[in-house]
């Protein structure tokens, strides 16, 4: 089946719904493609809080130094502007669409502490602010009535003549793939956590953005920015939030020291996540750890507290530990939990290909450079999710119809088909989907260095080989995850591959992106962005020059 | 043993079987039955939803008459046990409610003080007199009847209030009482479920369809009787089986006990005796199973 | 450790091998697809959930197993599904928890249409998210450039329904939407609450309205499945509570469930207990005749069963305590 829209949005997360609501605002036929029910998407699982300047006391200003600070001084500083000059009328805006943001005495909004901030500037709903969002967001998609299709899986961006016209996409209740034609497409497809095993990220967290674009033509930029979240939960890695720092909580090490004093000695806890995620990195390895592990310790703020605002957390450590946080410190470490890095993209949200435009973690604009501060992401979603749509609907106006496309259709109904037809040789998705996450996490870690990422790029390029072999285990139509699951580890080695070949270029250590053969920063040579495109089947590097505007890097510390 | 029978309103208005077989049962349990004659009903839910301070108020005055006389207070019915349980548990918990509660009790000399526990009949016959003292009570075992039990929604949840956290063994005491009186108990998903009752006046056809679904599915699963320990869910599956009859176009047909018609004819009561000839469905079919006429 | 789980699967593509047919489902789910149910052993730590096992199944035993799965720690609301007949979210439900017979069950539930394996439709569960307009409608003027300015107590009264993840184990346990498919069900009632009661929305008379109409909240059973289902702690029931409350003070009273709490608070204002014989025709509206000519056979029943109440109703005796109570805190009931 064919059918046409102005704009296509891929991914129904935070993102992906602004876009389109901002681009049906301004006229075009918008609909939202997401592999599950826009609900279900990831951006729900964000807990903290969404940064904005709008205190007194506070500027955009202020905001803007603190997230080029924390980005180590690798964020392109016109885009960290008008992220932070935007933020607090999209703050408004959003309490507008009826979030139920926490209140002050007077009724005006009120604030919560988070890494790497100067001032109080996190706003928040308990600690499931991302799930008020986006429900709050579908409430409105509800409301305009936008067409969705969900549990549709894309397989492919349909270029025709270097501009991209469309996404085909496999319906999972009937197997039956489409070609949905688009004058644009906004990729709003979210992260690739499951690159590492463990992760943060919810399994559907695949890459399957970042590497459809990439197939696509458009450069991945910085994909070695990897972010370590540096209080995930023993075990299962789940995340727990840094609001809980935010409300006061502390890190502790075996011998009961809070040791981030000695690392961060202003801003403690609440210093960027990568100094965190370094500082408990080290004190685990030097043998100050208790089972892999550093304590976040909640103990004093009181029951009270913890369950008006922390509640989320509080059964999830009951729940996977049997921990009551309330009076036990809870085991966390490092996990992988969001990348900085992504399709490249202008403040407007367009990649260099006509066509394309990316907004939300799979994008990189870059506001985040090397580390992003807690609280922008959900931020870096709705601003860009909305210029997005805008420049979107502004870009198709001057876009030609076309009723082509039938033969692209059908050689993607070929391939999917051959995948299909596969026989069994001993190859299951599930068996390479763990060794490539174990690897990236040994090899690809907090700590990197030359010859483990040498290592971790011969181990993609053999776990590739044997991807070529491995079969689908369901040969049905109906809901076949066995097919959407072996598409998707496809866009995991993808997503694997660029990230170690942009690891192995840099040479120097900035941000989230520590190695121990380079271990300082490396203005000199380093201030500029890594791309990594796709040309004649083989990641090509590029680079770009960070952007700045009144900021100059200077020597980062906490 | 002493307590504090609250025998609600049903019992003694539209389901005098009830009221009536328990007291037969009473004695040889060594039940002390000490009625609260002038406890008010519970509101059942109804007055708790309109207004939770007047439920408050209404259920605080029962509870502390109970413990004015030093005793458990005892249900015979499932919604009196939910109320009456919830109301004890918050009024327990929230001193602020409670507080409030005893403002207004003041008036009539009451203080509710937190120190009775709502028990239902069917929880004393486990957890106070104990299964193996009935045992020997048993003069007629009803072999060879297979009764489905029928819990009522309120004496399953919410479960904190009734304290199925600490005794998630409550939820089987009917199949054990089933058993132990030598019947089969028999096992179907409508057990716990809702009979419908609380919108038979909003919604009649749904109400009395969710009832009659659960019984034929007992019934399919060969089940002689349903035994409730409600006096609402027996209205519903017995007084409006009829009705729920033509509402559903297919016959019924499958007698309602009340838990102590259950017990009293194990201990060798006449049907009579337990008003087993009052019942809007017939219980002859069931009787003549266990040999008795009615 | 080793655990036995027993999965019930469908496919409409065809019938599975392997496994045993199992019996059809009681109404009013006689008409939902009869499942195959197999038995899988998989090996899993002592606290390992319901979902770990499913998924060891489908990497390592049978790809063709389809589950909704995503986040794995109650936030996506993907995998609601029944365990042993009751809706759980299995990624936060302990394979110890739930053992029957050394087994764990789980299957899509009968209530809701099924796609395939433990994958339902959830088109009904949306449908009726979507019926009760689940959006703010602004109150006019919305501030410049600022923030409504709104009591924090007011915002965290609409977090408990914040925290729903439309998961539908609510609905698909909810008795009366067995029976009544077009009962608005849980989710969506708590739902309508969330806005109702959002001080920001211009139009709550007309939501009340709305959701005081036939199939909303006076159809709810008040028994309780949902608060016990539901993960997150939404109790929806008790959201339709108040907003049965809510309805009743901005003026909905003309339907049976509010004639019905009338019926019973008068009666317990004057005799301290239920005159049962009044209540019926009370509750139903003495105009309604027709409402009223249906009731007549039961009542019937009773008198020929010899259950109908005294005509004489009798008041307890000290009923001056209660309506003593009635005149402190009876508010409307006054």
């Amino acid at each position: 089946m064919i059918t046409d829209h102005d704009v296509v949005v891929f991914g129904g997360g935070l993102a992906g719904m602004r876009a389109a609501i901002e681009a049906a605002r301004h006229g075009a036929d918008v609909a939202i493609i997401s592999k599950v029910h826009p609900i279900r998407s990831h951006s729900g699982a964000a807990q903290g809080g969404i940064n904005a300047a709008l205190g007194a006391g506070d500027s955009w200003e202020t905001h803007a130094l603190d997230t080029i600070k924390g980005s180590d001084y690798l964020a392109d500083q016109d885009a960290v502007e008008i992220m932070c000059r935007e933020a607090p009328s999209d703050i408004i805006e959003l309490e507008h669409m009826g979030v139920t943001f926490y209140r002050g005495e007077d009724g005006k909004l009120g604030t919560r502490a988070f890494g790497g901030a100067s001032v109080a500037r996190t706003y928040f709903v308990g600690d499931i602010t991302g799930q008020a969002l986006l429900n709050t967001l579908y409430d409105q998609i509800m409301k305009t009535g936008v067409k969705v299709y969900e549990e549709w899986f894309a397989t492919s961006l349909w270029m025709a003549g270097g501009v991209c016209r469309g996404v085909v996409a496999l319906d999972m209740m009937t197997g039956e793939m489409s070609l949905l034609r688009a004058k644009a497409v906004i990729i709003g497809a979210g992260g690739c956590g499951r690159v590492y095993e463990p992760s943060t990220n919810a399994l559907i967290c695949t890459g399957d953005g970042h590497s459809l674009a990439y197939r696509a033509g458009a450069p991945l930029m910085d994909m070695e920015m990897v972010q370590y979240h540096p209080t995930t939960l023993k075990g299962s890695g789940f995340l727990m939030t840094e609001a809980a720092r935010g409300e006061g909580a502390y890190l502790l090490n075996a011998d009961g020291d809070r040791f981030m004093k000695k690392y961060a000695p202003n801003k403690i806890e609440l210093a960027a996540r990568d100094v965190i995620s370094r500082a408990e990195t080290n004190e685990i390895a030097e043998g100050r750890g208790i089972d892999g592990c550093v304590l976040l310790d909640l103990r004093h703020l009181g029951r009270d507290l913890i369950m008006s605002k922390l509640p989320q957390i509080h059964e999830m450590a009951l729940d996977f530990l049997d921990i009551d946080m309330v009076d036990t410190p809870v085991p966390v470490r490092p996990g992988m939990h969001y990348i900085m890095g992504g399709i490249k993209t202008d403040v407007e949200g367009a990649t260099p290909v006509p066509g394309i435009y990316a907004a939300g973690e799979c994008a990189c604009v870059s506001v985040h450079g090397g580390n992003r501060l807690g609280a922008n992401s959900l931020l870096d979603t709705l601003v860009f999710g909305r210029r997005s749509g805008l420049a979107a609907s502004t870009y198709v106006k001057s876009v030609p119809n076309t009723s082509a496309g039938e033969d692209f259709l059908a050689s993607e109904q070929r391939r999917v088909q051959a995948l299909l037809d596969r026989p069994y040789v001993g190859e299951t998705h599930a068996r390479l989907r763990l060794e490539l996450g174990t690897m990236m996490d040994e090899k690809v870690g907090v700590y990197r260095d030359e010859t483990r990422l040498n290592e971790a790029l011969s181990a993609v390029r053999s776990l590739r080989q044997r991807y070529d072999k491995v079969a689908v285990g369901d040969k049905g139509r109906t809901y076949n995850q066995a097919l959407t699951f072996v598409l998707e580890l496809g866009y995991m080695l993808d997503c694997a591959e660029t990230i170690i070949v942009s690891a192995q270029t840099r040479k120097e250590s900035r941000g989230a992106q520590s190695r121990t053969d380079f271990p300082e920063r490396d203005d000199a040579n380093w201030l500029k962005h890594v791309m990594v495109t796709l040309r004649d089947g083989a990641p090509q590097i590029s680079y770009a020059p960070v952007t700045i505007t009144k900021w100059q890097p200077e020597v980062r510390k906490y | 043993m002493k307590v504090a029978f609250f025998p609600g309103c049903v019992s003694k208005g539209a389901c005098p079987e009830l009221f009536v077989s328990t007291q037969k049962i009473a004695g040889p349990l060594g039940l002390e039955l000490f009625e609260m004659t002038e406890a008010p009903c519970t509101g059942a839910g109804v007055i708790s939803e309109q207004n939770p301070d007047l439920a408050d108020s209404l259920n605080g005055l029962t509870l502390a008459m109970a413990e004015r006389q030093g005793a458990d207070l005892m249900t015979i019915c499932s919604t009196c046990q939910g109320v009456l349980s919830n109301h004890n548990y918050h009024l327990k918990k929230d001193a602020a409610r409670r507080a409030k509660t005893n403002a207004v009790l003041a008036e009539s000399g009451y203080e509710y003080k937190g120190t009775t526990t709502v028990k239902h009949l069917l929880w004393m016959l486990v957890e106070d007199i104990g299964l193996d003292k009935i045992k020997p009570l048993i003069k007629r075992r009803l072999t060879g009847l297979k009764v489905a039990p029928f819990y009522g929604c309120y004496i399953l949840r919410p479960e904190e209030s009734l304290g199925l956290k600490e005794k998630p063994e409550r939820k089987t005491y009917l199949e054990q009482i089933i058993a132990l009186l030598g019947a089969t108990p028999v096992e179907y998903r409508g057990k716990t479920k809702c009979c419908g009752f609380p919108m038979v006046t909003m919604n009649r056809d749904a109400a009395l369809t969710m009832g009659g679904n659960h019984i034929i599915e007992a019934r399919e699963k060969g089940a002689d009787l349903l035994v409730t320990p409600c006096p609402l869910c027996h209205l519903n599956l017995d007084a409006q089986q009829p009705d729920a009859a033509r509402v559903m176009r297919t016959p019924i047909d499958v007698p309602i006990f009340h838990l102590p018609q259950l017990l009293g004819l194990a201990f060798g009561f006449s049907p009579e005796e337990l008003r087993l000839n009052h019942h809007v469905v017939s219980t002859r079919k069931a009787l003549d199973k266990v040999e008795l006429k009615v | 450790m080793e655990w036995t789980i027993v999965v019930g699967r469908y496919n409409p593509e065809g019938v599975y091998k392997g496994g045993e047919l199992g019996p059809p489902f009681p109404a009013p789910w006689s008409d939902a697809p009869r499942k195959t149910y197999q038995t899988f052993k998989v090996d899993l730590p002592e606290h390992a959930m319901i979902l770990d096992a499913l998924i060891q199944v489908r990497e390592y035993q049978d790809e063709s197993l389809a589950v909704r799965c995503a986040c794995r720690s109650a936030i996506c609301g993907s995998c609601a599904m029944w365990v042993n007949g009751h809706a759980r979210l299995v990624c936060t439900s302990r394979l110890g928890e739930h053992l029957v017979d050394g087994k764990v069950t789980v299957e899509s539930p009968p209530s809701m249409p099924i796609v395939r394996d433990l994958v339902c439709d959830m088109k009904p569960f949306w449908e009726k998210m979507r019926k009760v307009a689940p959006w703010l409608e602004n109150k006019q003027p919305i501030p410049q450039g600022e923030e409504y300015r709104v009591a924090n107590a007011a915002m965290e009264n609409l977090i408990q329904e914040v925290s729903c993840i439309a998961c539908g184990a609510c609905l698909m346990d909810c008795e009366s939407f067995a029976v009544n498919k077009n009962f608005l069900g849980p989710a969506a009632l708590a739902k309508a609450y969330r806005y109702a009661e959002d001080p920001r929305d211009a139009t709550r008379p007309d939501r009340l309205r709305r959701y005081s109409e036939p199939d909303g909240v006076w159809d709810c059973t008040h028994c309780f499945e949902c608060v016990t289902q539901c993960p997150k702690h939404v109790a929806p029931l008790d959201q339709i509570l108040k907003l049965r409350q809510a309805a009743v003070s901005a003026g909905f009273t003309n339907n049976a469930g509010t004639r019905h709490a009338d019926a019973f608070a008068d009666s317990i204002k004057h005799s301290g207990r239920l005159n049962e014989l009044t209540l019926m025709p009370k509750s139903l509206g003495f105009f309604n005749i027709k409402a009223q000519l249906q009731s007549l056979p039961s009542a019937f029943n009773l008198l020929r069963a010899g259950k109908l109440p005294p005509i004489i109703h009798k008041s307890i005796p000290g009923v001056t305590r209660v309506k003593a109570i009635f005149k402190k805190v009876g508010g409307r009931f006054k």
